[in-house]
């Protein structure tokens, strides 16, 4: 990429000084090696002409925030795209804090785009709400379409799939991530006609019903020789599993369904037997309701293997210490924390190239560990796994020198999310905050893009992160700090900060307000349960006109209450599309001051 | 709001890839006299987002020396939309919403019962996303399972009451009003017991099924 950008920095100076020998096609074909949307916004800004020439050869466009720019901005700036990727609801929405109703339509969308570009290619959707209209509107008005990725997405049914199914001849990849799916039968798969083969990446792991047309899903799998990926979901048993596998041996991506059954040697065999046809496989997924008997069944494949998700799996220890064993190029796991310290310790030392760690917990709401997960796991990762980089970890006690062994282990981390069960626990040997174990997380981990903060946790560990935490694009908070100090070391040390969600912190009015500008520069901000005042909201919205700030809350109209009551939840974000008009009800965006709307 | 100084300004400018790379005031201007811009009313892209600097000044709500101060504004604000824990208290916490992080979906396995040789199991229809918990309701005697939302419902007495009223219309005949019925539910551990027994909030979480059945005595 280097050295791209010196080739075009020699280039836009030649520009500048109006002496540039070569036409147009030549920038175009320079500029198509520019893929990332953040090089492609840098390049368009480098002067009038070169601006004119990226819109035009710009094939993917990413929204961030689908309230940031409407449809027809972002048609009648790229006439020419091929690909979008919209994001809708804030990150928070996938734990429940954003009201239902909220917003983030695909609709507007999809008509916008389904006059002017009956070429699209591919639509990816995250946290937004899709209507089964609005797949009819895809499957009739984008022919050539072949991606379909919907991720954390709600609002459509199987019959929406279905007209999918039916019209998109060309689709590759439908891919439904953690979607709501109303699933009212497995009968929608019917609807790929017969002549229909391109299909490389079916993700269906998340429909819920208990209806699969298992011949459809057979002939489907069996006909599209160029399927790379499958992912069936829970209602597919295990005995089901070998008939898919021989149909596909060339699967590099496969997610089982139930992994269950009554044990028996012919299934087991068969099961075993299709496994081992499988030479491509890298990436295993599914494993619900596993009966650990049966688990052997895969050792064949896991040499080769480099993603394994056994978050549904809830299988013991030992089990998962003898799975991880087989896998010595494992890069990518998540897993429950069944796996227990002993586990991980395990894993330290047979998967030197593990990259992405993600522990969950099997009993999130209990008061008492049912498990040996403690922090000792997490330091055992940290130590053995090298490569180690992103890291997901629920566990019940941390301690600050668990921490800082860590941040010196690992060095090289750019996301790390911990997740310490109950709110405000402080460092179980000191007792005391856990400043110091994050600081250390930021201050050796120079390249950190994304953190999530837990634990007992005063203003000093903002002060850390506003210090050292240059690089970080993405901070979760919850159940931290103590004054408004805090938010402001946040809002004015971390430069590169995009995204910033807080929830059920002493955060009022004055970092807000004082750090208001810092807030164009972000893609947005959330906070729930904080103090931020209904009239710091009115100001806000008032003087700056370039963002939206979002009120949201359930008790009623905030003007039913005096200015100084906190507010709900607040959602702010950078817009150059005005106040939208899709809101609920307990939504409210504070009105821009009019007369700076002109400057 | 007292004495502010609101001085127009832009965003502070952040590194990006075209290190040394000057975006200077006079080709702002060249580019907006060029129209550039495409939209007049409305802002470009650049003008929102992008890395410019005109005259170097911020825009701030508020003075504010960042100094921690006395006021403690925020004492009485502080919300507690949970409960904290009470060191001597047996019972599960209160559940604050979404806490801890999980995604909807990764709740689901937490709703059903798992085991081994527990298909059967997974075959109830149990929906767990944030917003509602749909449980099956069996009444003795009558072949039709109804479900219900017990996310709907604040007590037992409201979901008695609301039971009552759906199940009304099955009384067999040779009942009468003096027929007294008791309401079961199996746990996530598969055992049956009598409604009632465990605080509504524990019950709203372990609960797999309900079955009501006349009391025979």
């Amino acid at each position: 990429m280097c050295v791209v950008f010196s080739f075009l920095f020699g280039l836009s100076l030649m520009h500048k000084k109006m002496e540039f020998p070569f036409p147009d096609e030549v920038l175009e074909h320079i500029f198509s090696f520019i893929q990332s949307d953040k090089d492609r916004n840098s390049v368009s800004m480098v002067c009038k002409s070169w601006y004119e020439i990226e819109r035009w050869c710009r094939r993917k466009v990413f929204v961030g925030n689908c309230y940031a720019v409407s449809p027809r901005m972002v048609s009648r700036r790229f006439p020419e795209f091929r690909s979008i990727e919209l994001k809708g609801k804030p990150h928070f929405a996938d734990f429940n804090l954003v009201p239902d109703g909220w917003g983030g339509y695909v609709f507007p969308w999809i008509v916008e785009m389904a006059g002017a570009f009956p070429w699209l290619e591919e639509i990816k959707l995250k946290r937004m709400v899709v209507t089964d209209e609005s797949l009819e509107l895809i499957a009739k008005s984008f022919k050539k379409v072949k991606v379909l990725v919907l991720s954390s997405c709600e609002g459509f049914s199987t019959d929406g799939l279905g007209a999918i199914a039916a019209s998109c001849k060309n689709l590759e990849e439908l891919d439904l991530v953690d979607c709501e799916v109303d699933d009212l039968s497995g009968h929608w798969l019917s609807h790929f006609p017969e002549s229909y083969t391109s299909l490389v990446s079916l993700n269906i792991s998340c429909l819920v019903s208990d209806e699969v047309s298992f011949s459809a899903l057979e002939r489907l799998v069996g006909r599209c020789t160029n399927l790379r990926t499958l992912r069936l979901n829970r209602a597919v048993p295990l005995d089901k599993v070998a008939d898919i596998l021989r149909r596909a041996p060339q699967l590099v991506e496969f997610g089982t369904g139930t992994y269950a059954a009554e044990l028996r040697p012919d299934v087991y065999s068969d099961l075993a037997g299709a496994f081992s046809s499988c030479k491509e496989l890298k990436s295993l997924s599914g494993f619900w309701d596993v009966v650990p008997d049966y688990l052997p069944a895969i050792y064949p494949v896991c040499s080769k293997l480099t993603s394994l998700n056994l978050s549904y799996a809830t299988i013991q220890s030992p089990e998962l210490i003898k799975l991880v064993s087989h896998c010595p190029n494992l890069q990518r796991l998540l897993v429950l924390d069944y796996i227990e310290d002993s586990g991980l310790e395990a894993l330290a030392s047979s998967c030197k190239d593990l990259q992405e760690l993600r522990v969950f917990p099997s009993d999130p709401y209990g008061v008492e560990p049912n498990v040996s997960l403690t922090e000792r796991g997490l330091v055992a990762v940290s130590s053995g796994c090298p490569k180690l980089m992103s890291v997901l970890y629920f566990c019940r006690q941390m301690s600050n020198e668990a921490l800082v062994t860590i941040a010196k282990n690992r060095p090289n981390f750019t996301r790390f999310r911990l997740c310490i069960i109950e709110p405000r626990t402080a460092d179980y040997l000191t007792h005391e905050p856990l400043d110091v174990g994050f600081g250390a997380i930021v201050q050796y981990c120079k390249e950190l893009q994304r953190l999530s903060l837990s634990g007992l946790l005063t203003d000093r560990v903002f002060e850390y992160i506003g210090k050292y935490a240059k690089k970080l694009e993405m901070l979760s908070v919850a159940f931290a700090g103590d004054s408004d100090l805090g938010l402001h070391h946040v809002l004015s040390g971390c430069e590169s900060l995009r995204k910033l969600e807080i929830r059920d912190c002493p955060f009022g009015d004055k970092a807000l307000l004082a750090n208001a500008a810092r807030l164009e520069t972000m893609r947005s901000l959330w906070m729930s349960s904080c103090a931020v005042s209904f009239g710091a909201c009115k100001l806000l919205g008032q003087k700056m006109p370039r963002l939206n700030v979002e009120v949201i809350d359930e008790r009623g109209p905030p003007d039913s209450r005096p200015e100084s009551c906190p507010v709900d939840k607040l959602y702010i974000y950078r817009t150059i599309a005005g106040p939208r008009f899709d809101m609920p009800p307990f939504v409210w965006t504070m009105e821009d001051d009019p007369s700076l709307l002109l400057s | 709001m007292p004495n502010m100084e609101l001085q127009l300004g832009l965003a502070l400018p952040t590194p990006n890839m075209i290190k040394g790379f000057d975006l200077n005031n006079h080709r702002l201007d060249h580019l907006k006299q060029r129209g550039c811009f495409s939209n007049k009313s409305k802002r470009s892209f650049e003008q929102a987002f992008g890395n410019f600097k005109q005259d170097g000044k911020t825009k701030t709500l508020l003075l504010w020396s960042g100094q921690p101060n006395e006021e403690e504004d925020h004492k009485d604000q502080k919300k507690t939309t949970f409960s904290t824990i009470d060191d001597n208290d047996d019972e599960e916490v209160e559940q604050v919403v979404g806490w801890p992080p999980i995604k909807t979906w990764r709740k689901k396995i937490f709703n059903q019962p798992n085991g081994v040789g527990g298909i059967e199991n997974n075959r109830v229809a149990d929906k767990e996303n944030g917003r509602s918990i749909y449980v099956k309701v069996k009444m003795e005697g009558v072949a039709i399972t109804r479900k219900v939302d017990i996310r709907l419902y604040l007590s037992y007495q409201t979901l008695s009451n609301s039971l009552i009223t759906m199940f009304s219309k099955d009384k067999k005949c040779g009942d009468d009003d003096s027929t007294r019925y008791i309401l079961t539910y199996q746990d996530k551990e598969g055992d049956w017991l009598i409604a009632g027994d465990i605080p509504w909030q524990s019950f709203m979480r372990c609960v797999q099924r309900l079955k009501i059945i006349r009391n025979r005595d």
